[in-house]
Order: structure tokens, then C-alpha cells, then sequence
């Protein structure tokens, strides 16, 4: 009967429990403690989130007890600090202690806790905003004008006693902008803002932060209107920009102090200008190139003797069964050659036109890839590099046929000046011109033609004492050069390059100069042969001396005279190749016409007299 | 020759100054020189004493708070050590202010024997707090760089306190007993939460004697320099 009676209670008391779950009631749900926050670490404030209510009014309370205590309190204030909250006043806030604090639901059905939050107000701070932010525009006389914006400590931090250590921030804007402008005010409670726009309003607020804790959340705004006629010198740029530049300018000066004269030549480099003797420069500004010529011819051409003998040891013309026109110089006289023959106090850039190989832009038929050797045994010492590839290479190809024959005289519209930079140490007064290709690019340099082609191909043409070192290199700088000679692309086929050009490093003092090809504008291409190159089927040529000077610009040339004879050339663009008129002689004269030939006209005529004179 | 020595010349001398006029801008970081010794003939105005000692403090309080972070975030994470570390504090005997209003009818000879007896006390710990962070295995640099930091500010600040109270209090005994650190067992044992839980109870008491020092001071600076008007 009894355990009758135990079963139908526990039956009923299921029954009610049933019942109560089918109405959707239950006990409530899990509340959630939030935060503490303590604005002046004198009071604190714990705010909590309720769970389910369980379909039943539900009471929420606070517990707390403090470290090393064993009693248990209840939230002295639930009101101050707003809905689901607990307010500790001073008399119940004690720093360095942590306080365990449960928020507890409670309703019909049961009880549930929330999980203890342990806290040390020390921790936890984080003040109000400041108070009474005012702003003010100020114009003191003789100073600049300035926005003076003030503000309160917030309320309940005791700062003077030292308590309570507050730092500030300042952020303003105008009001149409995006970003704001922030300003750090560490204890100070003003701060002056002088760098403002005229007529626009602004937008000041402040915020704070103690040593230890959080930031405050910012005031409320406030704005002021900066009127138009609001006075703004704005002198710091033009102050940054004057100590930039003066720091520039150290700079500079330093660089220059310490890298010296080679940094000026670097970025200056000195205009050349032609120094040839009995030479007139105006002359060839006019681009009269017959009246040039005249001039000089006047003076001391026919060459002396000594000159010509000079002249004679210095090139030699290999006139192969392709009438290609090989001057090379000879090898043992290279040096007695370098001498009188002082071209070297000239800096002009007459070179560069005959060191370009740009001129060649195909292969030659007999592809004569004699890498130029400058040597100059008793070079400056600033020729170092013996490894400059001469880029004059002979072109004979049967394409040469076209194109136009370079003519190394006054072509018109380019300047006549000398457009190359050459370092001045290359043009050491004992350099001497030991090839053609020096003296082609003197006589370029004479002539008003050069300068057009200088002026492309000045970069790479004009430095035979500088290594054009990898083939690759010396490949991509007459391409380059071609490129820039080859204004007419299909003119320039007449001067193929030979592509497997090999830069040679020798210390032979010996040259042989090839002229390969001169390109339309009338720069000479040498390109000294290597001696092991000399084919068999090629013979040197050895010109002695120069015979004369025809009218039509040709330099003729005494071939010896167990050598062969070579084609004297002329304009292609306007003749057919001339007969030779000695066949002795031998014209440097470069054809495209002719086949397989690589011809070079000197257009100005020069005798080697021309040579050793030209300063 | 002669050009480029002059401007080389001219070139040190404007980076000379350039330097020196750095130096000088930079001087507000530069801290005021404390006399080394203590010694009586070298006399350092209050102010400046002051001033250095409320700095590091903040500092060391700063770092202490840090280097708990750090320790909270790697290894005391869902552990439960906060339950542990209640009442864990070896200087929970010195009677402490633990309000503003008992701070400010403390006197001030009193707060600064707290703070001598404070600083005093953590001599030892920290000195092993360093060495067995450094055994610790996987310790982060964040935590044993400040350690050792901590170390080395915790003495100088308590030669500074030493010569504030020399100044402030001549001739007054300051060698009170102070509360002595008995928790290095607990620190080398070798049942890993147990020495966590070691830990972090250090690194908590520390945060918060570092904290009760720097607020003392900077109430004391308040009082003494400014005259409750800061």
C-alpha cells in the first residue's frame, strides 16, 4: 500500500512536471556576466545578460564574496547602474582584491547561476568621456591664428590628489572630410590646433585613458566655423622645402667633394669640339663641305713626306678578290704610327661613327669578323681595355647593292657638332691614331655627316679605347648603332654585320683595320682584322700612301705595289662604280653597289697629311 | 685637393651637428641622472627623485602586465588557476591600503615603508622567477625578457625609494622585516600544472604589488611635490 501510495505521488508529481513542460514553462535559462567597469577606480559596475526565462517571471540577484573572505554578499544596488546590472558604491569597493561574482536566475521553477566571474577593480578601468569640450578661435597679434580647444577631466576622477592618472586625445575634422586628424594631449586639458582650412566647420571631440585601463568612449561633438578670412600661413611646407633642398645640396656637394672631377664627367660630360687644324668650324656648321674641303686640302695636302711614310706604315688595304677594302694598319709601325699622328688632343668624337659597327646590318659575304684591336701600347693609361671590339667590319655582300652610300661630307639637317662624349682621358696626348678606324672617325668628325650618325650611335661608336667586351655585348651595340644608322632599312642592307664577331683581347700591338662599311650617314666602319683570321683567299692590300683627293670627295690611295689593286669607288647613290682611275691606287671608298664589297668613301677627302694634323 | 678637404671638412662638422642637435631634441627621453651611491654629498632635488621613481614604476607595472597576459594566454587557458590564486600572495600580510580614502590617512612615512618593505620582498622571487622561466621549457621571449627586466627595475627603483626616504624621512628607520617568499618548491615541482598553477600565481601577485607600488607613489608624488594638486 505504501509503495502504492510512493508511486501514485511520484505518478502525480510527474504528471504536474509534464504538465508544466507541455505549457512551455521551465526553469530559466543560464544567465551571463558581461563586464565590470570601474570609471575612477573608486566604484564599479557589473552588467549581466539574461538566459531563457523559462516561460516564467524570473528574478535575477547578484552574489559576490571578496578574496580571503568567507561571507557572501548580495549586490548593494541593482537601480544605478541600469537594467541587469549591480552598482558598487565606495563603501563596497575595495581595490586589489578580487571579487567572485555569480548573477543568479531565479523563477517558479528552479534556480540557475551563472558561471563566477572573478574581478580586481585595479583592472578594470575605464573612465567617462571628458566633459565640457569648448572650442575657440583665437587671433593674437602678431602671431598666427590658432583654434584653442579646452576640456574637464570627467566626472569622478579624483586626478589631484594623484589617484587617478589621466591622459587625453584630441580628434578633429572638418565636417565634409573622411578622416580624422588626432592629437595626443597627454594631462594637458587644452590643446592649441593652428593648421586649419578658412570656411569650413569643424568637428573637435576628446577621449581619455588612465595609466592603467581602457579609453574612454569619445565626447559628444563639437563643431565650430572657421570664418573665410580666417588667416592661414602656412609656412612649414616652405620650411620643409628649404631644409630638403638645403640638405640636397650638402649632399651634392659631398658627392662632389669626394667622388671628384669623374662624378662632374659623369653627369657633364664635356662637349667635345672638332680641333682640326686649318679647319673651320663654321664651314661645316654651313654644311658647305666643298668650301671645307678646299680649306683644308689648301693647307698641307698633299701629306709631307714623313707623313705619308707614317701614313703608309699605318694602313694597309686588303684588296681581296671581293674588292674589299681592307686598310690595316701595320703592325710594326703601330707605335712609331701613334706619334705624329696626334689626334688625340682632339676630343671629338670623329670615332665613333667608324667604331660603330651599327653600320653593318648583315652579314657580309666573306664575312671577314676581324674584331677590332685598339690597342695603343703606349696609350694613356686610361686605356685599359684593349678589348674594344672595332665595329667597322667589312660588309661584302651582294646586297649591298642597295642603299645608299654613305658620304662623309655635309649631309644637311643634323648638327655639325660632336656629339660624342668621350671621357677625357682618352684622349691622352700620346694616343695616337694607330688604325683606319681612327682616322675614319676623325674624318667623320670633320665632316657635318658624322654628326648625324655621331648622334645615334655616339654611346657605343665613339669608345674604341673601351672594351666592347662579349660578343654579345658588341653584337647588341651595333645592332643598336644599326638601328640607329638604318633611318632607311632598306637602304642598310648594304652593310651586313657579321654576327659571329668575336671581340678580341691582344696585346699585339699590330692592327689590320678592315673598312667593312660606311653607313648612309656617312659613318666609316672599321673593323680591324685579326691576323689569324686572314683568310687564305684574302690578300692584304697595303696602301702606301694617299695619292690624292678627287673631286668627288674620294680619298685614293697608293696601293704597293706588289699588291693588288682595289676598286676605287664612288657615290653609289649617284654613280655607277667608277673605273679605277689608277689601278694602283686604291680609293677607301665604300659602295653598296658594289657586290660583296665593303667600300668606304672618305667624303672629305682627307690626305694623310689631314691625318697628322688633325688635333 | 684643397676644395675637397675644405668640404669634407665642412661636411663632418654639419654632421656633427646635425647630431648634436639630434641629441638635443631627443633630450626629453633621456632620464634625469639619479647620484649613483646615495651617497650624502650628492644631493638630487625630491622632485627629480620622484619623478624617476613614478616612472619606473609605471613601467615595471606595465611590464608585469604584460608578461601575466602573456603567461594567461599560453598556458593558463581553461585551467582554473584564477580559483588557485586567490589568497596566494606571500606579501598579503603587509597592511596595505586597499582604497583611496585608507591611502589618504595613510601617512606618508608609513606608505613608504610598505613600499620599501614591498619591493623589498620581491628581490628573491624575482630573481628565481627568471631562472626557472628560463628552464621552463618553450618559454616565450615575451615572457623571460620581461622577467629579466623586471628584475633589474625592481632594484633600481628600490635604490631610488631608499634615497626618497633618505630625503624625505632623515635619520627615520627603515629597516622594517618584510614578508619572505617561500614559493620556490612549488615553482621547480615536477607535476606540470602544479607548476603552472606556481606560475601563475607569481605572475598574479606581482601584477598586482607592481600596482599597488606605482599608485602609492604616484599619491605620494601627488602629496609631497605638488601639494595634492596635480
Amino acid at each position: 500500500m505504501k509503495e502504492n501510495a510512493a508511486s501514485r505521488v511520484v505518478f502525480i508529481l510527474l504528471l504536474f512536471l509534464n504538465a508544466s513542460l507541455l505549457n512551455g514553462q521551465s526553469p530559466p535559462g543560464k544567465p551571463k556576466l558581461i563586464k565590470c567597469r570601474s570609471p575612477g577606480k573608486e566604484t564599479f559596475t557589473c552588467w549581466w545578460e539574461p538566459g531563457e526565462d523559462g516561460g516564467l517571471p524570473t528574478n535575477y540577484t547578484l552574489t559576490y564574496h571578496k578574496e580571503g573572505e568567507t561571507l557572501i554578499h548580495e549586490c548593494p544596488d541593482y537601480i544605478t547602474g541600469g537594467p541587469n546590472s549591480c552598482y558598487f558604491s565606495k563603501k563596497h569597493t575595495s581595490i586589489w582584491k578580487m571579487y567572485v561574482i555569480t548573477v543568479n536566475a531565479i523563477n517558479q521553477m528552479g534556480i540557475n547561476s551563472s558561471d563566477p566571474l572573478y574581478v580586481d577593480v585595479t583592472y578594470i578601468v575605464e573612465p567617462e568621456p571628458p566633459a565640457n569640450l569648448t572650442l575657440e578661435l583665437k587671433h593674437p597679434e602678431d602671431r598666427k591664428p590658432y583654434l584653442w580647444i579646452k576640456w574637464f577631466p570627467p566626472t569622478l576622477t579624483d586626478v589631484k590628489s594623484g589617484w587617478f592618472m589621466i591622459q587625453y586625445e584630441i580628434r578633429l575634422k572638418p565636417e565634409t572630410a573622411t578622416d580624422w586628424e588626432t592629437h595626443f594631449a597627454a594631462k594637458q586639458t587644452q590643446l592649441k590646433i593652428f593648421s586649419l582650412y578658412p570656411g569650413q566647420k569643424y568637428i573637435v571631440q576628446v577621449r581619455c585613458k588612465p595609466d592603467h585601463g581602457y579609453w574612454s568612449e569619445w565626447s559628444p561633438e563639437s563643431s565650430i566655423q572657421i570664418p573665410n578670412d580666417f588667416p592661414v600661413k602656412d609656412t612649414t611646407v616652405w620650411i620643409f622645402v628649404a631644409v630638403l633642398s638645403a640638405v640636397i645640396c650638402l649632399i651634392m656637394v659631398w658627392a662632389v667633394a669626394f667622388k671628384g672631377y669623374s662624378m662632374v664627367t659623369c653627369i657633364l660630360p664635356p662637349v667635345p669640339g672638332p680641333k682640326i687644324k686649318g679647319f673651320d668650324i663654321h664651314l661645316l656648321e654651313k654644311g658647305k663641305s666643298e668650301e671645307l674641303l678646299r680649306a683644308l686640302e689648301s693647307q698641307d695636302f698633299p701629306p709631307t713626306s714623313d707623313c705619308e711614310d707614317l701614313l703608309m706604315e699605318f694602313i694597309e688595304v686588303d684588296d681581296s678578290e671581293d674588292q674589299q677594302l681592307m686598310p690595316r694598319p701595320s703592325k710594326e709601325h703601330m707605335e712609331q704610327g701613334m706619334k705624329p699622328v696626334r689626334l688625340d688632343a682632339d676630343s671629338d668624337s670623329g670615332r665613333g661613327s667608324c667604331d660603330s659597327p651599327s653600320l653593318l646590318s648583315e652579314k657580309c659575304d666573306e664575312p671577314q669578323a676581324h674584331p677590332s684591336k685598339f690597342h695603343t701600347p703606349e696609350g694613356p693609361e686610361k686605356l685599359e681595355n684593349p678589348e674594344t671590339n672595332l665595329t667597322c667590319l667589312q660588309a661584302p655582300q651582294s646586297t649591298n647593292r642597295e642603299g645608299k652610300l654613305p658620304y662623309f661630307h655635309a649631309n644637311g639637317p643634323k648638327s655639325s657638332t660632336w656629339p660624342f662624349p668621350q671621357p677625357p682621358s682618352l684622349y691622352n696626348p700620346r694616343y695616337s691614331y694607330h688604325n683606319i678606324a681612327d682616322m675614319c672617325e676623325l674624318a667623320l668628325g670633320m665632316a657635318g655627316t658624322t654628326a648625324t650618325l655621331l648622334d645615334q650611335t655616339d654611346q657605343h661608336a665613339l669608345k674604341p679605347s673601351k672594351t666592347i667586351e662579349a660578343g654579345g655585348e658588341g653584337k647588341a651595340a651595333k645592332q643598336r648603332e644599326s638601328e640607329g644608322c638604318s633611318s632607311k632599312p632598306d637602304q642598310d642592307t648594304a652593310w651586313p654585320l657579321p654576327q659571329d664577331k668575336t671581340p678580341l683581347i691582344s696585346a699585339k700591338p699590330l692592327e689590320y683595320v678592315e673598312i667593312h662599311k660606311v653607313s648612309q650617314d656617312g659613318v666609316l666602319a672599321l673593323f680591324p682584322k685579326q691576323n689569324e683570321k686572314v683568310g687564305a683567299s684574302e690578300t692584304s692590300k697595303e696602301y702606301s700612301k694617299v695619292s690624292r683627293v678627287t673631286d668627288s670627295n674620294i680619298l685614293v690611295l697608293l696601293p704597293d705595289p706588289q699588291v693588288q689593286n682595289l676598286t676605287l669607288l664612288e657615290e653609289p647613290a649617284k654613280k655607277a662604280p667608277p673605273a679605277l682611275p689608277n689601278p694602283a691606287e686604291a680609293a677607301l671608298a665604300v659602295s653598296p653597289t658594289t657586290p660583296g664589297n665593303c667600300r668606304l668613301q672618305l667624303g672629305w677627302g682627307l690626305g694623310p697629311a689631314g691625318f697628322m694634323h688633325l688635333q | 685637393g684643397a676644395l675637397r678637404g675644405a668640404i669634407q671638412k665642412s661636411g663632418s662638422r654639419l654632421l656633427l651637428l646635425l647630431v648634436v642637435s639630434n641629441l638635443l631634441l631627443c633630450q626629453g627621453v633621456v632620464s634625469t641622472p639619479v647620484c649613483p651611491n646615495g651617497a650624502g654629498n650628492c644631493q638630487v632635488s625630491l622632485r627629480d627623485l620622484f619623478d624617476r621613481a613614478v616612472m619606473v614604476s609605471h613601467y615595471i607595472h606595465n611590464l608585469s602586465s604584460e608578461m601575466f597576459n602573456e603567461f594567461d594566454k599560453r598556458y593558463a587557458q581553461g585551467k582554473g588557476f584564477i580559483t588557485m590564486a586567490l589568497n596566494s600572495c606571500h606579501t598579503s600580510s603587509l597592511p596595505t591600503p586597499e582604497d583611496k580614502e585608507q591611502a589618504q590617512q595613510t601617512h606618508h612615512e608609513v606608505l613608504m615603508s610598505l613600499i620599501l618593505g614591498l619591493l623589498r620582498s620581491w628581490n628573491d622571487p624575482l630573481y628565481h622567477l627568471v631562472t626557472e622561466v628560463r628552464g621552463m621549457k618553450g618559454a616565450p621571449d615575451a615572457i623571460l625578457s620581461r622577467a629579466i627586466e623586471i628584475e633589474e627595475e625592481n632594484k633600481r627603483l628600490l635604490e631610488g625609494m631608499e634615497m626618497i626616504f633618505g630625503q624625505v624621512l632623515p635619520g627615520a628607520k627603515e629597516t622594517e622585516p618584510y614578508p619572505v617568499w617561500s614559493g620556490l618548491p612549488s615553482l621547480q615541482t615536477n607535476d606540470e600544472d602544479a607548476r603552472y598553477s606556481a606560475f601563475y600565481n607569481l605572475l598574479h601577485c606581482l601584477r598586482r604589488d607592481s600596482s599597488k607600488i606605482d599608485t602609492y607613489l604616484k599619491l605620494l608624488n601627488c602629496r609631497i611635490i605638488y601639494n595634492n594638486n596635480c
